[in-house]
């Protein structure tokens, strides 16, 4: 991507003091023409804030916000270009469904001779053809989706908002929207910004994902990099399960560092900056459910780094996995969470078995407490 | 878990008593016939109505003769010839429809954005004051707020001994058309503001952010998306309006002095002054049939679903 381009949104020291509550604390973050970013985090961590304050319904206190190189906190959201898809969709119920895609077009003075054809070419994109006449209350949840995005994409906005439209979708239907999601912005390459508390959905969909969590930006990545290199354990813990050990930093050489944990040594990859390493420090050890592997017998778990004994303490059946909860009083008192997920080895472990587990250091991420 | 029937919330302990002592009176619980006994006091309520409708009817068919003062023994349509040939009728009917129209076109223009404001500030203290203003009119009766009016607007009135301050002569503000129209708006405001509140109340504000993100300004946002989304609140605020304005009695007797009758003060003065009856009657259904027929005309102009009285719009 040309380094020099103009990025399509971006944020700096933006902040929001509502009375009483410091809504978003100094958010920084740029994103590229195109792409597809999602807010991530849970309710009260200022992620819809920080979407409301980019499609100007808010004034940030503090900091600029610019579209497209434009510094834009003055600008009223009726001037501004972007398209919004709200949380309850907002349509409305007054209009068919080629009415509420025509509304942008005639509030924005669009040519009135070209309207009906921009319409139907948008209902079309968003597969609603043949349903331009009914109401809202006429066409089921899904539809109702495709007839807000229509409407939020038909003046071809700068900039596409989701403010959580699916959350109040069933399962199915969700990640059939998200995938339809991806494939509409893929199809006009509109800059996008998704707001979500749900993890899978920002995994599946997005280029890039802000994690926030209390009105601040936790960390700024890819999907990929969001995963496999959390910044701490707000992050480690909100994206996937995760189990979390508190121990101390026993030595450091570059990223691999030793910690103990009661009596036990073990080595894991250092997340925080180098800077906080101090010998001694406190530290929070993250290991993934689905990173940890579990056998009754040692020898064919393969080769591990870090290996424990424990016993069953309860199982739970979802599905395409189990879920295992492990006491290992080594580790602490809080249970170990393992998922299994051998599709060719169905032979479950019953409460109360003993049991072999074990992870490699590469997976477990060690952050020094604050 | 078993509870003590004693640890039952109050209200379910009442409600047990209730239904005890009903099944003491009813044992069978009345069966499918307990709907229809419920109704039966609002039939009878509506049916003494008709009673005396029919009453009225009847009396509409007598004329008075002026010289022995009795009723014709035999029904005549004379009283109907004389309603519709009588010039002072007319004025009086078509006063009574103007106003009615006028007031009520006001009355919505000025309660659209007190409700709006009361239900969309987010100043708590600005809503509460709003609503007390409101409500505090509900307690002085229409009479004692219109004998208000004449001191304030009386010739030794607040009003002109303000202007005659500044040296403007004593206006005649009272006992003309615009100070009956006037006194009636000002009644008729808190009905209509407490009717459309609701309807404001269940537009959601995101329909109105979303119309500004779409691009629509302020003014456009109103026109296109709150006022129609409004329309059946307006509806039914303008026909309580028109209703209670067309058959108002006090504000055209006391702000109009009895130059500016209404259809209710002539149907007055014939019961009461003139006492024919016959006439009265005659005049009384003739306001009910314009009445009937005004509401007639607002249902088949924006349909009776406009209301949301048609179940299948939820």
């Amino acid at each position: 991507m040309n380094t020099h381009s103009i990025p399509a949104v971006s944020a700096s020291n933006v902040e929001m003091q509502f009375p009483g509550l410091l809504a978003v604390k100094d958010a920084n973050f740029e994103l590229d023409n195109g792409r597809f970013l999602t807010i991530l985090g849970p309710s009260g961590s200022g992620k819809t804030t920080l979407l409301r304050m980019i499609a100007g319904f808010l004034k940030p206190t503090r900091g600029e916000i610019f579209i497209k190189g434009k510094e834009v906190s003055a600008v009223a959201p009726n001037k501004r270009s972007v398209g919004m898809v709200f949380q309850k969709l907002a349509l409305f119920p007054h209009m068919t469904a080629a009415q509420n895609v025509a509304f942008p077009l005639k509030m924005r003075r669009f040519d009135a001779k070209k309207i009906p054809a921009r319409v139907s070419e948008f209902l079309n994109l968003v597969r609603l053809d043949g349903l331009e006449d009914r109401r809202m209350n006429e066409l089921s949840g899904g539809q109702q989706q495709r007839v807000a995005i229509a409407r939020a994409l038909v003046f071809e906005p700068d900039l596409l908002l989701l403010d959580e439209p699916l959350a109040a979708l069933d399962r199915k239907l969700r990640e059939e929207m998200q995938l339809e999601f991806r494939r509409i912005q893929k199809e006009l390459g509109v800059t996008t910004i998704n707001v979500t508390h749900d993890q899978r959905e920002a995994l599946v969909v997005s280029d890039q994902i802000i994690v926030m969590d209390h009105g601040e930006i936790q960390q700024d990545a890819s999907p990929t990099q969001m995963y496999r290199t959390p910044h701490n354990p707000f992050v480690a813990n909100f994206i996937g399960v995760t189990n979390l050990f508190v121990g101390q930093l026993a030595a450091v050489s570059g990223e691999a560092v030793d910690v103990t944990i009661g009596a036990l040594t073990l080595s894991g990859i250092l997340r925080s900056s180098p800077e906080t390493a101090v010998l001694g420090a406190q530290v929070r050890c993250a290991v993934r459910a689905e990173q940890i592997r579990i056998s009754a017998a040692l020898d064919a778990l393969g080769e591990l780094d870090a290996a424990f004994q424990g016993t069953v303490k309860d199982v739970i059946f979802e599905g395409e996995r189990l879920l295992y909860e492990l006491s290992i009083p080594e580790l602490g008192d809080d249970p170990v969470r393992i998922f299994h997920h051998d599709q060719n080895d169905f032979a479950t472990h019953d409460v109360g078995e003993t049991v072999h587990i074990g992870w490699m250091n590469r997976d477990m991420h060690i952050f020094v407490a604050p | 878990m078993q509870r003590s029937p004693s640890s039952y919330p109050l209200m379910w302990r009442v409600m047990d008593a209730l239904e005890a002592a009903f099944a003491a009176i009813w044992p069978k619980g009345g069966g499918k016939y307990t709907p229809y006994l419920m109704l039966t006091p609002a039939i009878v309520l509506v049916g003494t109505l008709v009673v005396g409708l029919l009453y009225i009817g009847d009396s509409s068919l007598r004329t008075l003769d002026k010289s022995t003062f009795q009723f014709s023994e035999f029904w005549t349509l004379e009283n109907y010839v004389r309603a519709f040939s009588e010039p002072f009728i007319f004025t009086v009917v078509w006063r009574s429809l103007m106003g009615a129209v006028i007031v009520t076109i006001v009355t919505l223009m000025l309660a659209f954005p007190y409700a709006y404001v009361m239900v969309r500030t987010p100043n708590a203290f600005l809503r509460k004051f709003l609503l007390i203003a409101l409500f505090l009119p509900f307690f002085i009766g229409q009479v004692v707020r219109a004998y208000g009016w004449l001191i304030i607007l009386g010739n030794q009135g607040i009003v002109n001994d303000v202007l005659g301050l500044v040296g403007v002569e004593p206006l005649r503000l009272l006992f003309n058309y615009p100070a009956v129209l006037f006194g009636l708006v000002q009644y008729m405001l808190p009905f209509a503001v407490l009717m459309l509140a609701p309807a404001l109340t269940a537009i959601p504000e995101e329909i109105e952010a979303a119309a500004g993100s779409l691009g629509a300004s302020w003014v456009e946002t109103m026109t296109h998306v709150v006022l129609p989304m409004a329309k059946p609140g307006l509806i039914g605020a303008g026909l309580v309006v028109l209703t209670l304005s067309l058959t108002d009695f006090a504000m055209p007797a006391i702000l109009g002095g009895g130059t500016q009758d209404f259809i209710a003060n002539a149907i007055y003065d014939q019961f009461f002054r003139t006492s024919d009856q016959g006439f009265g009657a005659t005049l009384a259904l003739l306001l009910i049939a314009l009445g009937s027929m005004l509401v007639g005309v607002v249902f088949a102009v924006f349909g009776a679903g406009t209301l949301a009285l048609d179940g299948s719009q939820k």
